[in-house]
């Protein structure tokens, strides 16, 4: 490790308090990231809230020792929802003394308000889109941020590059556990807010809901969402959804119909699944399946054709769900070092703001 | 209607009719279809176009059942091949007697009218004894059994066993066939691929004359891609046959008919495009509104089949489709926009080639 710990934890405090200094002037890019992403100008506001300005010691410690070392990592951010590049970017340059980032070409507002807010020589704004350009011959690391095809195009270019390594993160999805001890209201109300933010588009945003109990548990909870996402709806409307996006909604629902119930509002739907029918992921933008689960260590059963996508799990009871589900509290210890297939636990409400310390995505891809 | 179509005579009642009538029954019958006219806020009463009638999406197969009739008086569920989330969509049926007589019909009349009676039919796809629960299994069987002669191969047998091609086997049998009788091959696109490879560049199977082959379903993801032009064009010259003479079948689990290009009976007909039988049409439809889309336009395919009288008389796939003149074009699934975010999509998740770590 050519640089110190402290020099490291140095380097990712400045990032942050460019976030924090971003924050205050949001609204000079409000607008345009509200054009962007699709989002609502208050749903833009609410993700603000949610971009990382302060981390403890332990977390900084923890994503330096997640980072890796490596003398130079181009970051490629290509879909993630608007806050990610902060997270990105500590990761790299926690890692590297030499970070190069390209933005996503459709969403590069805050990537690039970070880096001239940060004034750090040692992040550079690229738009080459040729990997192999960007890093110069030597131990490299490049980080992928975005879909599985993009991923593997960067692999690909890179394989003459045998010096050059990648971390891809792909694009996922998470669950929530509510499990027999939560209250139905005040469970509703905080899964209800990991929903809203961003419009399910990030992948810490919960799709499916697993209600600990019988089919008449998740009815309730199922209800209570319905008026919780109701009354989320008057302060942080729905965005706009894309074609394909309402296509996909649309598809969803009316399976949903026939086969359970479906609870609708204007900018949301949930559904409450069939016993013993498959998990039927639904599309983001607020759409939420649930589902009644008699016994938390069944849960791997129904989880399992989702598992290799799932990036997070938010639960009342991450101690309980750790037990019952087994192996996943090693797994998840394990991920720390880098372990592939690890899950995020995280509490209800917390969903789309785990501690800051390393990457979201904890199944680290490695190419 | 499928007596009327095989004498020749018109269609004894309006489609309209006869389909809002199979809603009703089936509203009556199947509590998802049920729930979802309520959910969509249709009253099937005051209904007086089939479109107005919500269409089952081929997801719901999946995820529910979809039939009118007690589970112990289903004799016969169809899968779907691919495991959706670990789903494979099944559509039961109390019998096949519907299914058997609308292929047979509509087979004969686009792949077989010309055919003297008792020609060989050989089956290169999954046997009806490896796919005991594939419903174009039963229907190449079905093929063998009514078109084909003495020397049609044991449909159940056929010439695929535990997933390989028995090429020496096909080839042996071909060679049997003799110049006098047209034959009549029915084979999935998978195979038609494998058994290129097999044969290899310059391999040939020639069939006698007069001789035709049923292409059916895609292969993408399960072998290497060829365009549906270059496959048409590939086993046209390894069996020796004109390319009008290689005839696709498009065909659903979901569905009780089927849809074939029509080059066979029509030399000034296109591939690509597939034409119904007069008990279904094809019917494109904007992906969100899922109302028609304009004449001319692409939208995504409501089937709506009347021989799907137990089950689902309309179903919504995700298949985008175009109506020309003489029958729809099939153009595959939508490509769609880079999606916003890291959420993953559902599709993505299918047909996620993941990188390895």
């Amino acid at each position: 490790m050519s640089r110190s710990l402290d020099d490291r934890v140095r380097d990712v405090r400045r990032l942050l308090a460019a976030a924090e200094s971003v924050f205050h002037a949001r609204a000079r890019w409000a607008g345009a990231i509200a054009a962007s992403t699709g989002l609502s100008p208050e749903g833009v506001e609410l993700g603000f809230a949610s971009l990382e300005r302060h981390a403890t010691d332990d977390e900084l410690r923890a994503l330096v020792a997640s980072a890796g070392d490596a003398p130079h990592v181009h970051v490629v951010l290509s879909a993630n929802v608007f806050v990610a590049p902060l997270r990105a970017l500590a990761v790299a340059r926690a890692a590297a003394p030499r970070v190069s980032v390209r933005s996503s070409s459709r969403d590069p507002v805050l990537t690039r308000a970070l880096v001239e807010a940060a004034g750090d020589r040692a992040i550079a704004l690229v738009d080459e889109r040729d990997v192999a350009a960007v890093l110069p011959p030597g131990e490299g690391e490049v980080h992928v941020y975005g879909r599985d095809e993009t991923i593997a195009d960067v692999v690909a270019r890179l394989a003459h590059r045998p010096d050059v390594t990648v971390r891809g993160h792909g694009a996922g999805l998470s669950l929530a556990v509510v499990t027999r001890a939560a209250a139905i209201e005040s469970a509703a109300e905080l899964v209800a807010r990991d929903v809203v933010l961003f419009d399910q588009r990030g992948c810490l945003s919960p799709r499916i809901v697993a209600v600990e109990g019988d089919r008449s548990r998740a009815r309730a909870f199922a209800a209570a969402l319905h008026d919780r996402l109701s009354a989320w709806a008057l302060q942080v409307p729905r965005g706009a959804l894309l074609p394909d996006e309402d296509a996909d909604a649309r598809r969803w629902r009316d399976a949903m119909a026939f086969a359970g119930e479906v609870l609708q509002a204007k900018g949301h739907t949930i559904a409450v699944a069939p016993a013993g029918a498959p998990w039927w992921l639904p599309p983001p933008g607020r759409h939420v399946q649930v589902v009644a689960q008699d016994r938390l260590g069944d849960l791997s059963i129904p989880m399992a054709p989702l598992a290799p996508f799932v990036v997070a799990i938010g639960t009342d009871d991450a101690v309980r769900l750790g037990e019952a589900m087994g192996a996943w509290p090693a797994r998840t210890e394990e991920a720390r070092g880098r372990t592939r297939r690890a899950i995020r636990l995280s509490g209800l409400g917390r969903m789309q703001r785990p501690a800051f310390d390393g990457p979201v995505d904890l199944r680290w891809r490695r190419a | 209607m499928i007596r009327a179509f095989e004498g020749g005579r018109p269609m004894p009642e309006p489609f309209d009719a006869l389909a809002l009538d199979l809603a009703r029954f089936q509203r009556a019958h199947v509590p998802g279809y049920a729930r979802l006219c309520e959910a969509r806020g249709v009253n099937l009463g005051r209904a007086e176009r089939a479109i107005e009638a919500p269409a089952v999406p081929a997801d719901a197969f999946k995820l529910a059942r979809v039939f009118a009739f007690d589970e112990a008086d289903a004799g016969v569920t169809f899968r779907t091949s691919g495991t959706t989330l670990g789903a494979r969509g099944a559509h039961s049926m109390r019998n096949t007697r519907s299914y058997d007589a609308a292929a047979l019909a509509f087979g004969r009349a686009m792949l077989a009218a010309d055919l003297p009676p008792g020609a060989p039919v050989l089956v290169i796809g999954p046997s009806s004894r490896e796919a005991p629960d594939s419903s174009l299994a039963h229907m190449c069987a079905l093929f063998a059994r009514d078109l084909g002669g003495a020397s049609s191969v044991d449909p159940v047998s056929a010439f695929v066993r535990d997933g390989a091609i028995d090429v020496a086997g096909l080839r042996a049998h071909i060679a049997a066939l003799g110049a006098g009788r047209p034959a009549l091959v029915l084979a999935t696109s998978f195979a038609l691929v494998h058994l290129l490879d097999a044969v290899g560049a310059h391999g040939t199977l020639a069939l006698p004359p007069g001789s035709r082959v049923m292409q059916t379903g895609g292969f993408k993801g399960r072998s290497r891609e060829v365009s549906a032009d270059e496959l048409r064009r590939d086993v046209a010259r390894l069996f020796g046959v004109a390319t009008r003479f290689v005839v696709g079948e498009y065909g659903m689990t979901e569905l009780s008919s089927q849809f074939w290009e029509a080059t066979l009976v029509d030399p000034a007909a296109r591939h690509a495009v597939y034409v119904e039988p007069p008990w279904a049409r094809v019917v494109p439809v904007d992906p969100v509104s899922l109302e028609p889309v304009a004449d001319g336009e692409v939208g995504i395919a409501r089937i709506e089949d009347l021989a799907n009288v137990d089950s689902a008389f309309a179903v919504q796939t995700h298949d985008r489709v175009r109506r020309v003149n003489g029958g729809f074009e099939l153009l595959g699934r939508p490509a769609g926009a880079p999606p916003r975010g890291c959420s993953i999509a559902l599709d993505e998740m299918l047909s996620s080639a993941r990188v390895a770590p």
